[in-house]
């Protein structure tokens, strides 16, 4: 079923993932912002209603006050109405960093934060430079790749595997259930479905369940190897945490564990496809980068401001509250979208221009406040050195195909991404 | 006006060294600290700067509750 594109705000429903899929929310978001920038969107039989916040003031004022906004009741814009489904969705709710809200949030987050400084993370730069390099030479020889399969998704997998300590050989799984848990809505991630119920609410639901049913199997292995030999990765600090005088428990541990594997991988690959995409979109920029490689850095900025890799974080008000005029009830979940504020006509001037060398470019591609992005250090890190390196190989990268964006209203995705470029 | 930097937020960032560098610096440990008892008159807007970019909100005038909401 194809949505007609809406023309004003009371047409707008954020919940259909095909817009996503097609790449057309922008249009969506701009309407939003202009006539309704707080938007009451309609749920349904099956889903609860949300706001809408597509303003960067707003979702400054939303981040900044966890106190009245909470991560506890979770973070995505669905609600189901069902009670067993409700129950089942909400299952992670307060056991996540991105799902806890403070005290207990900035006690959990000091545990491993020490581990994301800066200077923390310039240690790795060696060796995202070592995997980058091996990778490209992966498809140095072959003239054409899926720059998503072959290359943008290969880097920040291997680096959150790499910092957790595992196995090489079970990296791939890896990938496939982060597929599954949060491409869950997408018909290409649905294997576990026969192929005529794909493309439902009903397979997205298995998918994600099965996904995530599997992934916190292979993390109970994980952790009992490290419980029984404690190692140098992320699990085992963990493992050796304490908190208030308490060991973390195993059920911690894990919910810890599903969190730095899929924020670890999933985002940064779709900046990282994203930014090969809008580069070659805008080859006049690709150009001034090509022969201003100082500009890398501003560039980088750009590209998460454009690409936005998260989507969307919902809070639940812990009170009535009014947010530009628009009276919030207690109970009632704000939805932030990112991509929206990120072209906030109101803080980026020519905000659907872009441009490498834009500054200020004070984006909210990670966030802000309690909940910033804890890996944003290595986001930044692993696009430098990945589009250092492209650029330098292979200057002349081009698309060779159409793109294949991800059906999800959370994660701004693309799964693939055929270029061609000259083999060296 | 006095500044701070609330070392349970802070995680290095360095956006506040970036917008005032007269009044934060990151330590060896990658905390922020604040390098002047009064901030000068002049260097208060980009204080206020620091304040609005700090990613974690890790910093706050003292004795000030956060400004309500314009």
């Amino acid at each position: 079923m194809t949505a007609e594109m809406p023309l004003h705000a009371g047409d707008v429903n954020l919940a259909d993932e095909d817009f996503f899929a097609r790449g057309e929310a922008h249009a969506l978001f701009r309407i939003l912002r202009r006539e309704a920038p707080v938007h009451w969107n309609p749920g349904g039989e099956l889903l609860r209603g949300w706001w809408d916040i597509t303003k960067y003031e707003d979702v400054l004022f939303v981040s900044r006050h966890p106190e009245i906004f909470s991560s506890e009741r979770g973070i995505v814009m669905f609600e189901p109405v069902d009670e067993n489904q409700r129950a089942l969705a909400s299952q992670g709710n307060g056991k996540m960093l991105i799902t806890m809200d403070p005290p207990r949030h900035v006690r959990l987050r000091r545990l491993i934060n020490k581990g994301f400084t800066p200077r923390a993370v310039a240690v790795w730069e060696p060796a995202i430079r070592k995997i980058t390099g091996e990778l490209l030479d992966g498809v140095a020889g072959k003239a054409r790749a899926d720059f998503v399969i072959d290359v943008a998704s290969q880097l920040p997998l291997a680096v959150i595997c790499e910092m957790m300590g595992l196995e090489k050989k079970d990296w791939p799984l890896m990938f496939q259930l982060t597929n599954k848990v949060l491409g869950a809505g997408d018909p290409e991630y649905q294997t576990d479905v026969p192929a005529a119920q794909r493309g439902t609410a009903d397979a997205a639901r298995v998918t994600n369940n099965l996904g995530t049913m599997q992934m916190f199997g292979f993390f109970a292995q994980v952790l009992q190897a490290r419980r029984a030999e404690v190692r140098q990765d992320l699990v085992s600090v963990l493992v050796d945490s304490e908190m208030g005088g308490d060991r973390l428990s195993d059920e911690d541990i894990l919910w810890f564990c599903f969190l730095l594997i899929l924020a670890g991988n999933e985002t940064t690959r779709n900046a990282i496809s994203g930014g090969l995409l809008a580069l070659s979109e805008h080859p006049e920029q690709k150009a001034r980068l090509l022969a201003d490689r100082a500009l890398l850095p501003s560039a980088i900025e750009e590209i998460l401001r454009w690409v936005s890799p998260v989507t969307h974080m919902a809070r639940v008000a812990n009170d009535d509250v009014e947010i530009r005029g628009q009276q919030v009830a207690k109970g009632e979940r704000v939805v932030m979208w990112y991509p929206s504020v990120n072209r906030d006509e109101d803080v980026f001037p020519e905000p659907d221009r872009f441009d490498v060398g834009r500054s200020p470019n004070e984006h909210l591609a990670f966030g802000i406040g309690e909940h910033f992005c804890l890996g944003a250090g290595f986001a930044r890190l692993e696009l430098l050195v990945m589009f250092d390196e492209l650029l330098r190989r292979f200057p002349d990268i081009c698309l060779d195909g159409p793109v294949e964006r991800l059906r999800s209203t959370f994660i701004g995705g693309i799964k693939h991404l055929p270029v061609a470029f000259a083999p060296n | 006006m006095r500044v701070v930097v609330k070392a349970e937020l802070c995680e290095g960032n360095g956006k506040c060294e970036a917008a005032a560098p007269e009044v934060f610096r990151l330590g060896e440990d990658d905390l922020s600290r604040v390098l002047v008892d009064e901030v000068p008159e002049a260097l208060l807007p980009r204080v206020e700067q620091a304040i609005r970019l700090c990613p974690r909100q890790a910093l706050a005038w003292v004795g000030n509750e956060p400004p309500a909401r314009e």
